[in-house]
């Protein structure tokens, strides 16, 4: 299991000089006011946002699309059966007792671009910086410690376990189990590997825990101090970029938003 | 069963978070009542890590296959360290595999999250009942893993087929919504023997791990 969730974090683009605390708030904001859009007159100017924030990130466009292969075919599945289902008065076409109307292509349209766009400004702010800078802007945006901790941890051993279960599960391919047949056997064999893969990660927890504990973590008040000055505290004393990002991103955000309320 | 984004209004991503982050509010503060807190947090970091992982093993039922929810299991193994687990996995699901996603985060954990606690309190209702342990542990471990399947499904056809803001007839709104259901009742059993077998194994093995009291 490969993560490079941040593979490209270290290019150098307007988006990756932009302090991360900011983007955060400004992307966010920006995501839900593509998830108002519900004009189909408004898509082009989605669309265009999106386009320009990822051309402003100089982030390849192959990393978009193997990140889209996934999430694409199911959406594609929704779309078809939307289309069919939805009902309106505009009938485009007819394929026996299915009729696609115009209602139903917007809708669908409208659903596919959204989808699409808060997809792509999400990579591009993930994508844009180290998942470290990212976790720790969310804590001092007020995340709670516990939850930091727990990212923190998990994401550390994601790839770790990941690489325990491709070996356990190899080793039982060798040893001769085929999984393409369901009978209880498999699945028994199965839950087997599942109990096994949590215990391991059990023990693996036990001495984590003895190893943190004996380094000072839950003694002290430490680890609550929030790194602020890892970010600007106010906006104003953010580099350039930072700023001038930041003010356009939530601007259209906001005309968005207000179009679509007055539409 | 995830709500990806851009599929349901914004009132509905809303009222998602403020749902997921008052039940989380309530996770946080029975943890929080724990005699040392931050010592189990590197242990439930990890088993998060181990269920996200374990989350990709398939089960072949030709001609596919599914993967295990594990909501229900996860609730029976780290009780209230179920819901910030499972927001956390969802968060990763979302930026890593872009499955489910960043404005859906708060409703997907609903439909996930809730279904898991019902199923740590069912798990835990075992210890009311005297018969021999191991069978309890099979009887109670298969009720919390299809309960939380068929719960979570049951949540997400709901949303799914309300929210989505299509003109769509009531007619066939009611009829895709027992056919989701109806379908669901077959991996919901599959969790269930699933989580049955995966509790009675850790019964016999290690069984700290289902007493541990996250």
């Amino acid at each position: 299991m490969k993560l490079g969730l941040d593979e490209y974090a270290e290019l150098s683009s307007p988006m990756h000089h932009w302090e991360q605390r900011s983007k955060v708030v400004a992307i966010v904001t920006l995501m839900f006011a593509f998830a108002f859009v519900n004009d189909i007159i408004l898509l082009p100017v989605m669309l265009l946002v999106t386009a320009v924030l990822y051309a402003l990130s100089r982030l390849p466009l192959s990393f978009l699309l193997t990140r889209l292969r996934y999430p694409g075919l199911f959406i594609l599945a929704m779309i078809v059966l939307i289309l069919f289902a939805s009902t309106g008065n505009t009938v485009l076409a007819q394929v026996g007792p299915l009729s696609i109307t115009r209602e139903g292509v917007e809708t669908v349209a409208l659903i596919a671009a959204r989808f699409f766009c808060i997809i792509t400004v999400s990579l591009i702010l993930f994508g844009t910086a180290p998942f470290l800078t990212s976790i720790k802007a969310m804590r001092s945006l007020g995340l709670p410690d516990v939850m930091v901790d727990m990212s923190l941890l998990s994401y550390r051993y994601l790839e770790e376990f990941g690489k325990t279960r491709h070996t356990m599960q190899n080793a039982m391919q060798l040893r001769g189990f085929e999984s393409n047949r369901f009978s209880f056997h498999t699945l028994q064999v199965l839950s087997g590997l599942v109990g096994s893969l949590l215990i391991r990660s059990y023990d693996r927890s036990e001495r984590v825990n003895h190893a943190m504990r004996m380094r000072g973590y839950g003694q002290s008040q430490l680890s609550h101090i929030h790194h602020q000055e890892d970010f600007a505290l106010d906006i104003c004393e953010a580099n350039r970029t930072s700023q001038i990002l930041f003010w356009s991103v939530l601007g259209a955000a906001t005309i968005l938003v207000a179009v679509s309320i007055f539409l | 069963m995830h709500i990806p984004d851009g599929f349901v209004s914004p009132g509905v991503s809303i009222a998602g978070y403020a749902v997921t982050a008052g039940a989380t509010w309530y996770a946080l503060r029975r943890i929080d009542k724990d005699r040392n807190p931050q010592a189990k947090i590197p242990k439930a970091a990890l088993m998060t890590a181990a269920f996200f992982v374990v989350n990709l093993i398939h089960i072949p039922i030709p001609p596919s296959s599914i993967h295990l929810v594990l909501n229900g299991l996860m609730g029976a193994i780290l009780g209230f360290y179920a819901l910030p687990a499972i927001v956390i996995a969802l968060f990763f699901q979302a930026i890593i595999f872009q499955h489910g996603g960043i404005t859906t985060l708060g409703i997907n954990a609903v439909i996930m999250g809730l279904p898991a606690l019902l199923a740590y309190g069912i798990f835990e209702l075992r210890h009311r009942f005297n018969f021999d342990e191991q069978t309890r542990t099979k009887l109670f471990g298969f009720l919390s893993g299809a309960s939380g399947v068929m719960v979570s499904a049951a949540l997400f056809s709901g949303i799914v087929i309300a929210a989505i803001p299509a003109d769509i007839s009531a007619q066939t709104e009611r009829r895709a919504t027992l056919f989701a259901l109806a379908l669901y009742t077959i991996p919901a059993v599959v969790e269930g023997i699933a989580t049955l077998m995966v509790a009675s194994f850790l019964d016999r093995v290690k069984p700290e791990l289902l007493e541990s009291h996250y």
